[in-house]
């Protein structure tokens, strides 16, 4: 367990002669800019600003950015030998966090850095092998010998599909290239998902379809604008610095949040002249419709744009009604349902809908009619006949509640108010995690995924329907909490336990050919395999399920790359060792490929990674095959090249031009790098979808998509798709609370990121934050004897799993109530505990939890039904009954966990 | 109910006088002023020559007080509040007068002036908008700050109230002890 918080009396400085080294946040989409000063311990730099590595006299003054607080600093190895580490957001940034600003999350950086003699010293530090139920450790060798012997043994005997991987998506270029070139080129699995979903494809389809490249703004646009629709997110919350260094230093503008809590920055938002709309988890789409049909009936939209700018029924057509309609952006822009439409056709179609009715959306919102109609004239009615500059940002609130539809009818929305492709009007995803994904070595194998719309509409897999159904003998884990983190978390992890700890077939010894007889036993009788790596022993996937659990290298311990929520590729310096043998993803993938034979595995470094991954990138808004071929002119490595543009990095794709016409603000903005060596030089992209700026004619290895002066659609043009309530009305009248039952939903909080396994192992966060919490309204908590700080149960016994129905052949059988009527649904149970905080900044009648603490995860009362189009969770419309069970120690304590409310503004 | 009291340990350590640091557990630092799952907890604290702030009678619910401790310098800008609830190391009759600097640990942002007595919360900060939870030493409630606002020892003699150490790193300090021009 975690020491107990005591401010730190001290913290030392850097002498001068520290080595530093460029690095980004780990943590979430913002990827601020840091720095990591490294020198042996016993030494330390004094006060004067000669007389340390920060150049500066102590005490510093305010927005000096060079206070390394006692949480950025840290002891770590550096060749076995102790050494002090500081990591601090980089004071001399004029991009993202200029000047040094950070979050709390990113500020206690150097907290997550393996000290054997620290909270850290849990790490993973050998590969270990389950032996009579207990992990021992177990050489590198022998673990890959044992994957590769029951890999091999169960893709031969029962195929592609029964072999899977489900994995993080965003640790790294050069992990992300490793595990696309095993699991697409190499085993060629359909049977494949990433970390916060049931399988690959999109995660916001309905933005994607209409064109909109979900990350093509740049944080510029977000201080540009000057109104801002924020939907299912607080930026202020969960990516930090796009709010306080770029949205609030736009003032004067205003800001409208939408989501079932008011938080800090809903409460800037309303005090700062903007709006907070209190909406019924899953309603956004009927939102949506009514302010659409508020601003046609006004002639709000910005017609100018619409012509230039949406495809008509013409440009609609380019493209489509032809071929297969066999993918599903195919399908589903076809579809007559949700299908595309011009705009004379949208307007009919949204004024016959009776859910975009002013009083019939207010009623099934929630939101009372004149905010409604407030927002309408904020984002939307021109001043002086000049329209509104208005940006559109949403996150998983929006589409994990209701994919297909509220992101559909979210840029729809978007589209009609002018927004999409002009400076501070922008259309964009404000994130998660960053974007560590580039290059695909293969595409996934959707041809032979399991899964089917009806018609001849395929889908990617529901690996996690796939499991329950017995079709996974073997599962690869990489980086992820995967349990906790799917829908109906405690019914997957009975799943689990009868594939494995109950199988009859376990190891009883660690020697690799008698282990790998024991696992193909466990296959071959219906059970599973698993493999789980982690830098920490996850709960309970590695501590109780996994066969083999391998230790992974991360942040710090190797030179890697990643992109930010701007497209801002940086360089993520090695300044540490790894603890033990830990390995870092792509080595041991390349470990367990070449045992099982598999070709062009033999990478010396990360950088050979990178540069090998490169190419495979060159189609996608992450395309840095530019930098790796102007690397090689100048006779440079990629990763060198990242790292001499430092925190600012560059933002992709990336461009080769000889004569740039980019301006010195673009290109300080945007990152550049050019050597004495070669002519011209590689530029950054700010922002996408931007029809004034000069990008010449491709040069080099350079590649102009459409989407980066048009929109991404065959036509260059937006998109507006119908999006009709009754597609999800079923599934949401069946899951609405009834009688003393409540929406129960979930979030990031401000102090925390992900499953908290760094946070679990500070201190400071952990006194702050020492367990689940949950928000319930006074009203709701009066009304069953809650206070502040009593312990709290939270269960249902209607937890709705969809089993089967992998292949749909008639029209609507992939309906709920289809699906329901052919016995496709069944109900299971799901509950957690949490301390209750008792607060009126919640809607009534919904609580909120952490979405992602292990020991009790807010996604066991959650639905395991996926959209039907997308198959995406509804990860945010869970429901259930709340009760008192006892009194939780933070009731009695001035020293751990905070009941204040988190709006004072 | 005598709650002013010092503990030995901690009168030792302040009549020493003299500019220094001890690590002591909160029940001595604070004796009688926390919650017994507090008393065992330790803080590093720095002792400082004792200062003068207010008289305890003339300090009404709501009011606050600002003053400069430990030094007489812009690092050293502190506010006194009565909260009129209880709160982990206070002073008065009912435990409910606190100090901490003015200064935000995030970046340095003054947050003089911005308190919530409803909630007993100082801030949002001007700057990035933090708040901290003035009945739990300091600690974050909202916000960016990377260690609690320091809070500052108070001790009463008789109807005097007097600063007299420091919880936590100052912002913009290496060490609470030491200024490049005292160097």
């Amino acid at each position: 367990m975690t020491a107990k918080y005591e401010p730190k009396d001290h913290v030392p400085l850097p002498p001068k002669d520290a080595s530093v080294h460029t690095t980004a946040c780990d943590y979430c989409i913002v990827g601020c800019g840091y720095k990591a000063f490294v020198w042996p311990k016993g030494r330390e730099g004094g006060p004067g600003k000669a007389e340390n590595a920060l150049g500066i006299d102590f005490p510093v003054p305010a927005l000096s950015g060079r206070w390394p607080s006692p949480n950025q600093h840290n002891e770590c190895l550096v060749g076995g030998k102790k050494h002090n580490v500081i990591v601090l957001p980089d004071p001399d940034a004029t991009v993202v966090n200029r000047g040094g600003n950070h979050s709390i999350r990113g500020g206690c950086l150097a907290q997550k850095v393996y000290n054997p003699d620290g909270p850290t010293a849990d790490r993973l530090k050998t590969p270990q092998i389950r032996v009579n139920g207990t992990l021992v450790p177990v050489s590198w060798d022998a673990a890959f010998d044992i994957m590769a012997g029951v890999s091999r043994h169960v893709l031969s005997n029962f195929g592609e599909s029964a072999w899977a991987m489900k994995t993080y998506s965003y640790q790294y270029f050069e992990n992300t290239y490793a595990i696309s070139k095993l699991a697409f080129e190499s085993i060629q699995t359909p049977a494949y998902s990433e970390h916060d979903k049931p399988g690959p494809g999109n995660d916001t389809a309905g933005v994607d379809d209409s064109g909109i490249v979900t990350f093509s703004a740049s944080y510029h646009d977000w201080e540009q604008a000057a109104v801002l629709f924020i939907s299912g997110t607080d930026p202020y919350e969960t990516k930090t610095i796009i709010f306080t260094e770029w949205m609030m230093k736009g003032a004067p503008n205003k800001i409208i949040m939408v989501n079932p809590r008011r938080t800090a920055g809903a409460a800037y938002a309303e005090k700062t002249g903007g709006l907070y709309l209190p909406i019924i988890p899953g309603t956004d789409t009927i939102l949506h419709l009514a302010l659409a049909r508020i601003i046609l009936e006004n002639g709000w939209e910005d017609r100018e744009f619409i012509d230039h700018w949406i495809a008509t029924k013409w440009e609609i057509d380019s493209g489509f009604g032809r071929g297969p309609r066999n993918t599903p952006v195919e399908w589903r822009t076809t579809w007559d349902k949700i299908g595309v439409t011009d705009f004379a056709a949208y307007k009919e179609w949204l004024l016959a809908q009776p859910y975009s009715d002013l009083n019939t959306a207010a009623q099934l919102t929630g939101i009372p009619a004149k905010k409604i109609r407030a927002t309408a004239e904020l984002i939307a009615k021109p001043i002086g006949g000049v329209h509104p500059k208005t940006s559109f940002g949403f996150e998983k609130g929006n589409y994990w509640s209701n994919n297909y539809l509220n992101t559909a009818s979210f840029a729809a929305l978007a589209l009609l108010c002018g927004a999409g492709n002009r400076p501070g009007r922008v259309i964009s995803r404000l994130g998660g995690h960053q974007r560590g994904w580039a290059s695909n070595a293969a595409s996934y194998p959707r041809i032979q995924s399991p899964n089917k719309y009806q018609g001849r509409r395929k889908q990617e897999i529901d690996l996690d329907r796939w499991v329950e159904a017995g079709h996974v003998r073997f599962a690869y884990v990489i980086g992820t909490t995967w349990l906790q983190a799917m829908a109906a978390s405690q019914e997957l992890a009975r799943t689990f336990q009868k594939l494995t700890r109950d199988n009859p077939h376990q190891v009883s010894s660690s020697d690799a050919s008698s282990a790998v007889d024991a696992l193909k036993k466990r296959a071959d009788s219906g059970g599973m395999v698993v493999v789980h790596q982690d830098i920490y022993p996850v709960d309970p996937i590695a501590t109780e399920y996994a066969d083999l659990v391998l230790p992974a290298a991360t942040w710090g311990e190797e030179d890697f790359s990643r992109a930010n929520g701007e497209r801002r590729i940086r360089l993520y310096s090695k300044f540490c060792d790894a603890p033990g043998e830990a390995k870092p993803d792509w080595w041991i993938i390349s470990g367990f490929a070449r045992k099982m034979g598999f070709k062009d595995y033999d990478w010396k470094d990360s950088n050979q990674v990178f540069e090998e991954g490169a190419r495979f990138s060159r189609g996608g808004v992450l395309n840095y095959h530019p930098l790796v071929w102007y690397a090689k002119q100048i006779g440079m490595r990629g990763h060198d090249v990242l790292r001499a543009m430092g925190t600012r990095g560059i933002q992709g794709p990336v461009r080769f031009r000889e004569k740039p016409t980019e301006n010195a603000e673009y290109l300080d903005y945007a990152g550049f790098f050019s050597s004495p060596k070669r002519r011209g030089m590689i530029v950054g992209t700010k922002r996408l979808h931007d029809p004034d700026h000069d990008f010449g004619a491709p040069e080099g290895p350079t590649v102009h998509q459409k989407w980066l002066s048009a929109f991404g659609s065959h036509s260059g043009k937006a998109l507006l798709h119908k999006t009709p309530w009754d597609l999800y009305s079923d599934f949401f009248e069946r899951i609405t609370p009834r009688e003393d039952e409540l929406w129960v939903t979930s979030g990031r909080i401000n102090e925390r990121w992900q499953s908290a396994f760094d946070d679990s192992r500070r201190p400071y966060i952990m006194q702050r934050w020492p367990g689940q919490f949950v928000e319930v309204h006074s009203e709701d908590a009066q009304k069953r004897g809650i206070e502040s700080g009593d312990e709290v149960l939270i269960w249902s016994d209607d937890v709705l799993i969809q089993t089967g129905g992998f292949v749909a052949t008639k029209d609507g059988e992939m309906t709920y109530t289809e699906l329901e009527k052919a016995g496709r649904i069944r109900i299971g149970h799901g509950e957690f505990k949490g301390v209750a905080i008792v607060t009126d900044d919640i809607r009534p009648g919904v609580v909120f939890a952490d979405f992602l603490w292990p020991a009790a995860p807010a996604n066991s009362v959650v639905h395991r039904v996926p959209d039907p189009i997308t198959l995406r969770y509804r990860f945010k419309l869970g429901k259930g009954r709340i009760k008192k069970i006892g009194e939780s120690p933070y009731k009695k304590t001035f020293d751990e966990m905070s009941f204040a409310p988190r709006t004072v503004m | 109910m005598d709650v002013q009291t010092p503990c030995v340990n901690r009168r030792q350590f302040l009549l020493a006088g003299a500019v220094s640091a001890m690590t002591v557990t909160l029940g001595s630092l604070f004796k009688g002023r926390v919650f017994a799952a507090d008393e065992h907890k330790t803080a590093t604290v720095y002792g400082f020559e004792k200062k003068w702030i207010a008289k305890l009678s003339e300090i009404k619910t709501g009011d606050t007080i600002v003053f400069l401790f430990p030094r007489e310098d812009a690092h050293s800008l502190c506010t006194l509040y009565k909260l009129g609830v209880r709160a982990g190391g206070g002073i008065g009759p009912d435990q409910d007068i606190v100090a901490f600097s003015d200064l935000c640990t995030h970046m340095g942002g003054l947050l003089r002036g911005n308190v919530d007595f409803k909630s007993a919360v100082a801030g949002p900060c001007p700057m990035h908008l933090t708040t901290f939870d003035l009945r739990r030493h300091g600690m974050v409630v909202s916000g960016q700050a990377t260690q609690n606002l320091p809070q500052i020892v108070l001790e009463t003699d008789g109807n005097d109230v007097f600063a007299a150490g420091v919880v936590g790193l100052l912002y913009g300090h290496h060490n609470n002890m030491e200024r490049r021009d005292r160097a």
